[in-house]
């Protein structure tokens, strides 16, 4: 007994003590502190990562040969390359580069042809997630970029991959030009020095990787060889915060600059606070409804009709989002080339029950709606935007049940062409329409238009045509045509394109959110 | 003793034998696909089939588990299908934040659970007593994701007498890692700053995790020193003109102790599981965090890897209590 009260009081004292010093220290002027759910972090190497966090980190570490600026997705801008150029080579596309002049990477050697021929034919190579936008979609294989002198760089593509598709490919980190005498003096068994980049970096950006502590931090520092305008603020932590009330503290504490991953009602208490300032990034997500085009009814065209005439798709922007969505219904999210705002679509009964009649339905029928569990885009849960769902048919004569299953579990049903109707969201591999128009139209890309057993012939000729169209007016003009085709004809309701939120203290400056799902923390400043 | 102990470690094998083969089925009778969500939903059937082959996927689950087994004996305890890392390495990376966070936490139990029983029992029905009951009360019923949340709320956000989440601040670089225990690591490197730094990221989440193990811990042991306390032997104490605080600690506490042992051996197990809402909350990147990322993603040979650890952990510490039940108790004789 006499020793546990003194045990209390040291407990106790050990507890408090910290709260009387200065030990706790707010970040500097020239430290950028970003909080967000990094969990999905498992490498940095620009030829591996493929998930959210790790691009957050590649592409500020590292540059590509061409960018897309800011919130626009619609203009190549030069990076690396001054210039770039699109030839017609017969039975190939040859795309050719000119590098830009005096560029280092941040170990002080020069940014050379060669050293974008070795990062792409390294990303071939290694054969990991994001392999497949050059394998695939580009359908290069290691060689056929080519460094015809110092400066100028010569990619050759077959005629079945799109030149401009492969160029909005270039903007993303699997582009990423990477040191090769770096890289290749840290390989280990033939790894192209994946081990070693999976956390360090070797790049040209603004910044480099100073650590990567798992599940805690990435601190990136100002890259003293940039070729660019230096960074505005010198350091930037990304520090892993898993529970979205206490990034909410951290903000309006001040221990944190920017918070990624607040719900909208967090966001919404932020409003009016004299410190922080609530600000929204568009994203090319797309939250839709499938439908079984071999499942009766929904076979017949004007089944689905009915149900996309049925949905009151403001009310579920506006009151069930509170305006953290936009109204979509093409299957080109808004941000990207050919978007079609064309929105025909509102909750109208009378017209859904006369396109049931039409369809030998008077009397409505009973479905399933297959929904995955937990939150959807935009802040609210599947289940609630199911039930809306479920409520608006309801009055076309339409019966549905709602399934609530696990994402994963989702898929394989889907992925069997097993649904019936199913809610899910989209989000293009790459900043190019041909990133959906493909899944949701081709049947034989065995993807979307597949697992909704839509098979339209037309629709993926048009796709195909205008994928590998190399003239913008023409392709854009090939997108209208097919966007509105898949409109009315598809299997598809596109419910809406979600918003994300950031909450950032005041004093911090020109954040942009690319809808790509990165930040350019050079531009910001604090 | 030793002839027990080698005994009990024999059995301990048993139990994890029988713990990996549980977990190694219940995680295959789950009706979802763990490349499908390592490879996301764009992955094409090319993909899906060569990465089922990479991680043996595509062969019987018995085989599977013959084959893990297998590798399990020769220490390697696979491969991670999310972090595509050793799980060995995972494990201990993310294991000293765990083991440090619920030592702490177990700590705080001790040290508030027991003085609070005592007291409660040696002033029954006083106000003490019903103030420490109602405490007991709050802490075993108080969800450990709330209670986090409002202690951050007030310590850190509204009081800001504490630091924030995380284990050290954000601005400030760790000590140099020895033991990944950083208030270990602080202390080595004599460190005053940073183990203050790293106390202080402690204390909230320590706090957290500590209180409902606490609260057992204090209700247990108020009601076995009642028991003990209107024993013969203690009024024999008493008679003999003992002090009374010597009847207490010497006579009644000794006693008492047997059965918050098994309590405090139990308690264990409730501080692993609460580290995982404890880490999410307080950005504690440890075991309880990663455990939960690996059963989202269906990551199996993570989520063997932790139960076979976490099973580890918890047949010591109970080998560990029934030793000290020997110490406790002249009756309990092992051997």
């Amino acid at each position: 007994m006499r020793m546990l009260v003194p045990a209390i009081l040291v407990l106790l004292s050990l507890l408090v003590a910290p709260a009387t010093g200065p030990t706790f220290a707010a970040p500097a002027r020239d430290t950028l502190v970003y909080v967000a759910d990094i969990s999905d972090m498992i490498s940095l190497d620009p030829a591996v990562a493929y998930e959210f966090s790790g691009i957050l980190v590649a592409q500020n570490a590292y540059d590509t040969l061409v960018a897309f600026e800011g919130e626009d997705l619609t203009t190549l801008k030069p990076r690396l390359a001054q210039s770039w150029k699109i030839t017609d080579a017969g039975s190939t596309w040859k795309v050719t580069f000119t590098l830009r002049q005096g560029v280092k990477f941040s170990t002080g050697r020069p940014l050379t042809a060669k050293a974008v021929a070795f990062s792409f034919d390294r990303v071939i190579g290694l054969n990991k997630s994001p392999a497949f936008l050059f394998k695939d979609v580009a359908g290069l294989k290691e060689g056929d970029t080519k460094a015809l002198n110092d400066r100028t760089v010569e990619v050759t593509l077959p005629k079945t991959a799109s030149p401009q598709a492969f160029l909005s490919v270039l903007t993303f980190t699997v582009g990423a030009v990477v040191d090769p005498d770096e890289a290749m003096a840290h390989a280990t068994g033939g790894d192209r020095g994946e081990a070693w980049l999976r956390n360090h970096s070797a790049g040209t950006g603004p910044y480099v990787l100073e650590r990567w502590d798992s599940e805690s931090r990435a601190v990136l520092a100002a890259n003293a060889n940039y070729w660019g305008a230096k960074p505005k603020v010198s350091r930037v932590v990304i520090q892993h915060v898993p529970e979205s009330s206490t990034q909410k503290f951290m903000v309006e504490s001040g221990d944190a600059d920017i918070a990624a991953n607040l719900t909208p009602e967090q966001a919404r208490e932020l409003t009016g606070k004299a410190d922080v300032k609530v600000q929204k990034g568009r994203l090319l997500q797309l939250v839709y409804v499938g439908m079984n085009a071999k499942h009766a009814p929904l076979d017949k065209v004007q089944v689905r009709e009915a149900i996309r005439w049925s949905i009151d798709y403001d009310g579920i922007v506006r009151s069930l989002l509170r305006g953290e969505a936009r109204k979509v219904q093409t299957i080109i999210p808004e941000g990207l080339f050919g978007f079609n705002a064309s929105a025909p679509f509102q909750a109208n009964v009378a017209r859904a029950k006369a396109l049931l009649a039409e369809a030998g339905l008077p009397n409505g029928f009973s479905t399933e709606l297959l929904v995955p569990t937990g939150p959807a885009p935009g802040g609210v849960r599947w289940a609630d935007v199911a039930a809306k769902i479920q409520s608006d048919l309801a009055k076309s004569g339409i019966k549905v049940t709602i399934k609530e299953t696990a994402q994963a579990q989702l898929l394989n049903i889907y992925r069997a062409q097993k649904g019936q109707l199913v809610m899910i969201l989209w989000g293009p591999d790459f900043p190019d329409p041909d990133g959906n128009v493909t899944p949701f139209t081709d049947y034989a890309a065995k993807s979307i238009a597949w697992r909704n057993q839509y098979e339209d012939a037309t629709a993926a000729k048009l796709a195909k045509q205008a994928a590998l169209e190399p003239d913008p007016a023409k392709r854009k003009a090939l997108y209208k045509e097919l966007t509105d085709r898949i409109l009315h004809q598809g299997p598809y309701v596109i419910l809406y394109q979600p918003t994300t939120r950031f909450a950032l203290r005041k004093s911090v400056q020109g954040f942009v959110w690319n809808p790509m799902a990165f930040a350019e923390f050079k531009t910001v400043s604090k | 003793m030793s002839r027990y102990i080698l005994g009990r470690i024999a059995s301990m094998g048993l139990v994890l034998l029988g713990v990996s083969v549980l977990t190694f089925f219940i995680a295959h009778v789950v009706p979802a696909d763990p490349v499908l969500v390592a490879l996301g939903e764009h992955a094409r059937d090319d993909q899906i089939e060569a990465y089922r082959k990479a991680y043996g996927l595509d062969r019987p689950v018995p085989i599977q588990f013959v084959t893990y087994l297998g590798r399990l004996a020769r220490g390697d305890l696979g491969v991670s299908i999310r972090t595509r890392r050793p799980v060995a390495d995972d494990l201990g990376e993310f294991m000293p934040a765990t083991v440090e966070l619920g030592g702490a936490a177990w700590l705080v139990a001790l040290l508030l659970g027991i003085p609070a029983g005592i007291l409660s029992a040696v002033y029954k029905d006083r106000i003490f007593d019903h103030l420490s009951r109602l405490g007991a009360l709050a802490g075993a019923s108080l969800p450990v994701f709330w209670l986090g949340l409002v202690l951050l709320g007030i310590f850190y956000y509204r009081l800001q007498w504490f630091p924030g989440p995380g284990r050290f601040d954000i601005v400030l670089s760790p000590p140099q890692v020895r033991s990944g225990l950083l208030v270990v690591d602080a202390a080595l490197a004599r460190d005053g700053a940073a183990l203050r730094n790293a106390l202080g990221h402690l204390a909230l989440p320590a706090l957290t995790l500590g209180l409902f193990s606490t609260a057992v811990i204090a209700r247990m042991t108020r009601s076995a020193m009642l028991e003990v306390l209107y024993q013969d032997y203690v009024r024999t104490a008493r008679a003999k003109g003992l002090q009374e605080r010597r009847v207490i600690v010497l006579h009644a506490l000794k006693n008492a102790m047997i059965p918050t042992m098994t309590i405090i051996g139990i308690s264990f197990g409730s501080l692993l599981s609460g580290a995982v809402l404890t880490e999410t909350i307080f950005a504690w990147p440890g075991l309880g965090r990663y455990a939960t990322a690996s059963a989202v993603s269906l990551d199996f040979p993570a989520v063997m890897g932790v139960t076979l650890v976490v099973a580890l952990l918890y047949t010591v510490v109970n080998l560990l209590v029934d030793l000290i039940y020997a110490r406790l108790d002249p009756r309990v004789r092992y051997g």
